[in-house]
């Protein structure tokens, strides 16, 4: 089968997972904030597809989608976030920090682009454990004012470390843009600040974002170093009291430059997929997550003794 | 048994574990060549080289990160943080990562990592190079915070420290770099949260912690010649604390006096004496009282600078204070 058609339906993962998980949260069964991977579905799949189960990956906190596309079973991702014991953290870390080495999910970080810094860490080891595997770090665009961020890229950089950095450019850190913050609105820049190779990438186009990717990780595993991908894309969603963008900001990305409606023409126009083909991939997904959304339904709340274990390896914490 | 400074202590301690094990490497700011700036990892690249004795540059947040990662995927980073007062800048990975890592992803990620910082003050390093900064650190499950006083425990402690599977912050005083004493060179190992008692007696009991250690000691010895009679405890390992030892002795003595170098409010201080009030309040004779720094940053002149530190006759003080 044609990678793009994988890819194709990683895409809908992402999507259909997000509107799942959205509509439970509206409905309340689902605890905490809410931030969902919609519109950046083509850049989580490439990241996803470029990846082996012994590389290490920090992912951001839109990377649900991705986190399934990884491996991890989805109604485990599915039970995490609904804060229940078969979640794949037994609800103990939830939307923002949900991790499982099985698959090389090395866990998202809360405080945001902190986990910058641990990426390098990981890269730093496999190099001493002479393995060939890479960590690589998911940020936001928000993350590249934190100090960590410029730390990392230099040490990455100075130490030739085997790190992958995704920058998820979508324009904005809650509501503020992106050059109003920063020195420059296109982030690779500051890459080239550090000599690292880097590329800045139409994230919203499926085919760009994967050969970017894929070129970005047989760089690094051929132990050259750092490579820093930059994909400028857009999220759905806006800030917690609605949409905050102008009109035309919003019909270019959600309409005229919608990564799934991308991907349908080009599949088609090429003559991988037709309609039907395409049509039948979103509903066996479709079907998919609402089986997660179910199992993580009827799933138990956590044992209580959970709300207490695993504070230290090895040492149990005193009572009240 | 060699006599050795803390300083030599620590460093045949690091020497030892990374003779033994590949695992275990150290990073932070002129630790190489240079071997520290106090020359506690001296010898040590010359003879494990740049891979294992890491430069790196003014990154604390990295260099903090960088050992998390690492432990992560089986290594045990030691990490230098310089100066305890620079812990500010990298107190997120610290606190957010290291500690919570093991809980959050519920057991499936460990972070060994022993965070070497020369802490305390003393030597007219000023408010920026000066301060005791546990209470910073009290206040967060999944940390454990070592404090040697002798050059036998810094060895074994160091030695536990890069074993156990768990995040540690080594805080080495600055003031007792230079103590010496007798240490086994051989490997051993000497247990976390398990104080040592190291004067015993039958009045007062003063649980303390590095350098007001040897000031409670130096207190005790005076007050024997009046007659009283104190037993010193060294915590060791400030967070968990050993509360069985220190609660044997206070229910034996009937009296405390906790000396701690940090600022008295929220810190270590105010933990263990409110432990004692109120696991041992039946046992006291008198209110539990506390030996602190002021609630004043460090200031330069040491003139000022003993102003604000507690020392010996603050102890003697507190303890006839405890018996009167
Ligand atoms: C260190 C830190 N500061 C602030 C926040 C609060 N916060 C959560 S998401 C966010 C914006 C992040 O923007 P960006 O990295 O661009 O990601 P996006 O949400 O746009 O995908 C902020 C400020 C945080 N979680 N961590
Ligand atoms: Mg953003």
């Amino acid at each position: 089968m044609d990678v793009l058609l994988d890819l194709y339906r990683d895409m809908w993962v992402v999507r259909a997972f997000e509107l799942g998980l959205e509509r439970e949260f509206k409905k309340g069964n689902v605890p905490g904030m809410l931030h969902t991977g919609l519109g950046q579905e083509a850049v989580q799949a490439a990241i996803a597809q470029s990846l082996r189960h012994t590389d290490a990956f920090f992912p951001d906190h839109r990377c649900h989608g991705l986190l399934v596309l990884a491996g991890t079973p989805g109604e485990k991702i599915m039970a995490e976030l609904f804060g229940k014991a078969t979640g794949v953290c037994s609800g103990k870390g939830g939307s923002l920090h949900s991790a499982d080495p099985s698959v090389g999910n090395f866990g998202d970080n809360a405080v945001e682009g902190s986990m910058m810094a641990t990426a390098l860490g990981v890269a730093l080891a496999y190099k001493m454990q002479k393995r060939d595997d890479l960590a690589a770090v998911i940020v936001g665009d928000g993350t590249s004012g934190r100090g960590e961020w410029h730390e990392s890229l230099n040490l990455a950089a100075t130490w030739k470390l085997p790190v992958l950095y995704c920058c998820v450019n979508n324009g904005y850190a809650i509501s503020t843009a992106v050059g109003k913050a920063h020195a420059t609105e296109n982030l690779y820049e500051f890459a080239c600040a550090y000599k690292m190779p880097s590329i800045q990438v139409d994230g919203n186009d499926i085919v760009a974002a994967h050969k970017a990717t894929e070129e970005a990780v047989d760089h690094i595993r051929k132990g050259n170093g750092p490579f820093f991908i930059e994909y400028k894309t857009w999220r759905w969603q806006g800030i917690f009291s609605g949409e905050f963008r102008p009109d035309d900001e919003v019909h270019y990305w959600r309409e005229e430059h919608e990564p799934i409606k991308l991907a349908q023409q080009h599949l088609i126009s090429s003559g991988i997929a037709d309609a039907a083909q395409l049509e039948q991939i979103k509903a066996e997904v479709e079907a998919q997550v609402e089986d997660w959304i179910t199992f993580a339904k009827d799933s138990p709340a956590p044992d209580p003794a959970k709300a207490t274990s695993n504070v230290y390896v090895g040492w149990e914490i005193a009572a009240r | 048994m060699k006599r050795m400074t803390i300083v030599q202590a620590i460093n045949n301690a690091l020497d030892i574990m990374m003779a033994e094990d590949e695992r275990v490497f150290l990073l932070g700011e002129d630790i190489g060549h240079m071997g520290g700036d106090f020359g506690v990892t001296r010898g040590l690249w010359e003879k494990y080289g740049d891979e294992r004795v890491r430069d790196t540059p003014l990154s604390e947040a990295a260099i903090i990160g960088t050992a998390v990662g690492a432990a992560m995927v089986g290594m045990r980073p030691v990490p230098e943080i310089m100066f305890s007062d620079f812990l500010g800048t990298c107190y997120d990975q610290i606190v957010n990562n290291a500690a919570k890592m093991h809980y959050m992803f519920d057991g499936q990620f460990k972070s060994p990592i022993v965070i070497r910082t020369a802490t305390g003050g003393g030597f007219g390093g000023g408010p920026h190079h000066s301060q005791s900064v546990e209470g910073w650190f009290m206040n967060v499950p999944g940390l454990v915070i070592v404090a040697p006083a002798t050059p036998a425990d810094a060895k074994g402690l160091m030695i536990s420290s890069i074993e156990n599977d768990n995040p540690i912050l080594f805080l080495e005083h600055k003031a007792l770099y230079r103590v010496r004493g007798d240490v086994d060179e051989s490997k051993y190992s000497t247990p976390l949260r398990k104080a040592a008692i190291s004067r015993e007696g039958t009045d007062v009991t003063v649980v303390a912690s590095m350098k007001m250690v040897h000031e409670s000691l130096a207190a005790a010895a005076e007050l024997a010649e009046e007659g009283i009679s104190v037993e010193v405890i060294d915590l060791r390992t400030l967070r968990p604390w050993d509360e069985e030892t220190v609660f044997a002795s206070v229910r034996k003595t009937g009296r405390a006096v906790v000396a701690n170098e940090a600022p008295k409010m929220g810190g270590l201080g105010a933990d263990v004496s409110a432990a004692i009030s109120e696991e041992c309040f039946s046992a006291l004779k008198a209110p539990v009282r506390r030996v602190c720094g002021l609630d004043a940053p460090i200031p330069f002149s040491v003139s000022l600078e003993k102003l604000i530190l507690p020392g010996k006759d603050d102890v003697k003080q507190a303890i006839k204070a405890a018996l009167a």
